[in-house]
């Protein structure tokens, strides 16, 4: 074996390697983000979000959010706050048509009204907590975003894909970076920029398989700016439960999905 | 073991009994304050019996939330206005939790400053038979009612409150429950609409659904007494206080309670890409229009007594409406219209009749009632201008179908309202500032104000209301009323 076929061997080889270290593109790693996330669709979930303010003051709410997959494509959602006395029966219904075309609704006990929303309003706060109405949506549309892994890293233990994503379309961040962990496709950390600097980040622990699928239990999402924090902990929660779609009408937003 | 059983037993024992105790004392509390007819009595029966179960046993059968609202108010024109007292008021919601058959109360009381009305003679609960009954302390039933449902049907029976329509504030199509006037532009809609008993039957088909609504007596809406901060008639509440009269209230003559009398309603909408709904009603018109008689001015063991003469008159109209609401881009667009036949206005208050220089004696009025078609519409839409930031614009339009020139409403009427609404440190600090005009009489509403969440429970709030404009306008009669008020809100 000459000198030559040596070099070119060992530069194949290289390549191969370095390839196979990213076997998966970002797309592709979202792709399976996404599938989890589908999966996770036909759900019921109990929980409790709390909002720590940078003087220490803290408020509780309470929620209970329904969920049902709707095939091929779309979903749909609702979301009742069950307290503070203030909030009490407040709601949020989303009817996704597809993954990037959604109607929004909300309701307020006090006023028995239901008023539609913009879909602009999707990355803005919840309520008054640092999640986003998109954060209680179903997962978006990969088509909208482009996907690059960086680097890979472990978080708790856990091996990550650290995948920068950048929306094509123009949203409130301009990119965002996610802590994926390998095989269980579950985000265990995501950063969200406005161009360069990071805007708010959140970090999602303890994980646990219901039904197969891998749940994060506690989720923090803290914004830089105001330096206000809310954690989200999952009280209860089941999947597959196949609602019927009459849970997730106007009717059943106004009587708090009774 | 037995001995710490026992005494466990005895703690729960004596623990009833005080419970009982109290049960007692409050409901002597209300026998001795509260005078009414059977059917006002068994409600407060019903109201005690569930607060009282709710406390005791009721954690897993029902959901009891409530507030108290303490609320001081800082006239602007404080010697051009009567006095207002400092108020107390409590808010208590009480829901069954199994989901097919529900019970659902929500009722209010307290202590109003606003009002005026001596209680003797008149009952604390607030009933269905007197438009002039605003005493200090009251209690009030928004909702009281009990529901059966499946997927498919929803029957309800009780006190209840409907929203129907698409328009915040003066709302087109929603004609079902009257309005309390007693502080009238000081309160939000949801604060003003009374529940009226009815029986509604609503069916669900996915995104469609219809709604029958049987409401089968007149409720009439509430009005403050012509010495109150909030009367509708400034000019005879001055006239009052220039001649120290008393004046004399008459609630009108409510129609005979029977079939023919009732009022009935249907909608029929459906929500997807655009919602949108049909409204069908027929029954009695909820707005106040006043019939004129005679005023009489008497001299009664050295006091004098006006009876002005102008008591609440109600009339039957029919109303077909459409609505619709639907979001483009970044704007949530709702509209609403609605022609309504036989509506009945008033002339001008000048030409009811009234002598210009007031003296002991009988005073024949003048007819002033006129009736004629009118067609309502409006559009509104919501625009977010950044995070937290949401600004609500209206506009709605009356048109009166052969006006004469007697009446002091215009052919066309406008209401325009806009609304900033602001919410700052995740939304601990709310703001909204909030103002309405009518160009036709060029009178103006202003209101600005801003609350502060403390915690869960507690917010504090302050709203500074500002009135301009002619002294018959939609506005310009509460001119005087410019007020600086604070509120303090417990709530769990």
């Amino acid at each position: 074996m000459t000198n030559a076929r040596i070099v070119f061997l060992l530069f194949t080889l290289l390549i191969m390697v370095s390839s196979s270290a990213y076997a998966m593109n970002g797309r592709d790693v979202f792709e399976k983000v996404h599938e989890l996330r589908a999966r996770m669709l036909d759900q019921k979930t109990e929980a409790t979000m709390v909002l720590h303010d940078r003087g220490g003051g803290k408020r509780t709410r309470t929620l209970t959010e329904y969920g049902k997959n709707a095939s091929p494509e779309a979903y749909k959602a609702l979301l009742i706050f069950n307290s503070p006395a203030d909030l009490k029966g407040v709601g949020f219904l989303v009817h996704a048509r597809t993954f990037a075309e959604k109607n929004l609704w909300a309701y307020f006990p006090e006023y028995k009204r239901v008023r539609r929303i913009p879909t602009s309003a999707q990355d803005d706060s919840f309520f008054g907590s640092d999640f986003s109405y998109d954060d209680f949506s179903g997962p978006p549309s990969l088509d909208d975003y482009s996907f690059k892994i960086l680097r890979e890293e472990t978080v708790d233990d856990k091996p990550c894909y650290i995948v920068e994503v950048t929306p094509k379309i123009p949203r409130k961040y301009t990119r965002y970076i996610a802590w994926v962990t390998k095989n269980l496709w579950v985000t265990a950390r995501i950063e969200y920029y406005r161009e360069k600097e990071l805007y708010r980040s959140g970090t999602f622990r303890n994980i646990r398989l219901i039904d197969g699928i891998p749940t994060p239990f506690n989720l923090e999402m803290e914004n830089h700016k105001t330096k206000h924090k809310t954690v989200l902990t999952i009280d209860q929660i089941t999947y597959r439960t196949r609602f019927p779609n009459e849970m997730f009408t106007q009717r059943s937003l106004e009587r708090g999905a009774k | 073991m037995r001995c710490l059983h026992k005494g466990l037993w005895s703690e729960a024992q004596s623990s009833w009994i005080i419970l009982y105790l109290k049960f007692l004392r409050f409901v002597n509390f209300i026998r001795l304050t509260y005078r009414g007819d059977i059917m006002k009595r068994a409600l407060i029966v019903a109201f005690l019996l569930v607060v009282f179960s709710s406390v005791c046993f009721a954690e897993d059968l029902l959901s009891v939330s409530g507030r108290m609202n303490l609320r001081g108010v800082l006239p602007l024109h404080n010697n051009e206005t009567a006095t207002e007292y400092p108020s107390l008021l409590g808010r208590l919601k009480v829901d069954t939790t199994p989901p097919k058959w529900r019970f659902h109360m929500w009722l209010e009381g307290g202590w109003d400053g606003s009002a005026d009305l001596k209680a003797e003679g008149h009952s604390v609960l607030k009933g269905w038979s007197e438009v002039y009954q605003s005493t200090p302390l009251f209690l009030e039933f928004k909702e009281l009612y009990g529901s059966y449902s499946n997927n498919f049907l929803e029957l309800r029976a009780g006190i209840q409150r409907f929203a129907w329509g698409r328009l915040d504030e003066y709302p087109i199509n929603d004609l079902l429950n009257p309005w309390d006037y007693t502080q009238f532009l000081r309160k939000s809609l949801e604060d003003r609409k009374i529940g009226v008993p009815s029986i509604s039957a609503r069916l669900n088909k996915r995104d469609w659904n219809m709604e029958l609504v049987w409401v089968p007596l007149l409720v009439p809406y509430r009005l403050p007494l012509f010495t109150e901060r909030w009367s509708v008639f400034p000019e005879i509440a001055t006239l009052a206080e220039k001649y120290d009269a008393e004046i004399i209230h008459q609630n009108g003559d409510l129609p005979s309670r029977n079939m023919e009398n009732s009022s009935v309603g249907l909608r029929i909408q459906s929500s997807g890409t655009v919602d949108w709904g049909v409204t069908l009603f027929h029954g009695y018109d909820l707005r106040p229009v006043f019939k004129t008689t005679e005023s009489v001015i008497s001299l009664i063991s050295g006091q004098v007594v006006v009876n002005p003469g102008a008591e609440p008159d109600f009339h039957k109209m029919s109303s077909i409406g459409i609505d619709a609401a639907f979001v483009k881009g970044d704007w949530s667009w709702r509209a609403e219209a609605a022609y309504a036949i036989g509506r009945y206005h008033n002339t001008r208050y000048e030409l009811w009749g009234y002598p210009s220089t007031p003296s002991l004696g009988t005073y024949k009025l003048n007819s002033n009632e006129h009736q004629s078609d009118t067609v309502a519409y409006g559009i509104g839409v919501d625009y977010r201008l950044f995070e937290d930031c949401l600004l609500t614009m209206q506009a709605q339009q009356t048109l009166i179908n052969d006006r004469p020139d007697t009446l002091y409403d215009r052919q066309f009427e406008t209401i325009i309202w806009v609304n900033l609404k602001n919410f700052f440190m995740n939304q601990k600090i709310e703001t909204n500032l909030n103002l309405a005009y009518n160009p036709e009489h060029g009178d103006t509403m202003t209101k600005v104000n801003a609350w502060y969440v403390f915690t869960d429970a507690w917010k504090v709030g302050i709203t500074a209301t500002g009135f301009d404009g002619p002294s018959q306008s939609l506005f310009g009669r509460y001119s005087k009323n410019d007020q600086v008020e604070i509120d303090v809100i417990f709530s769990w």
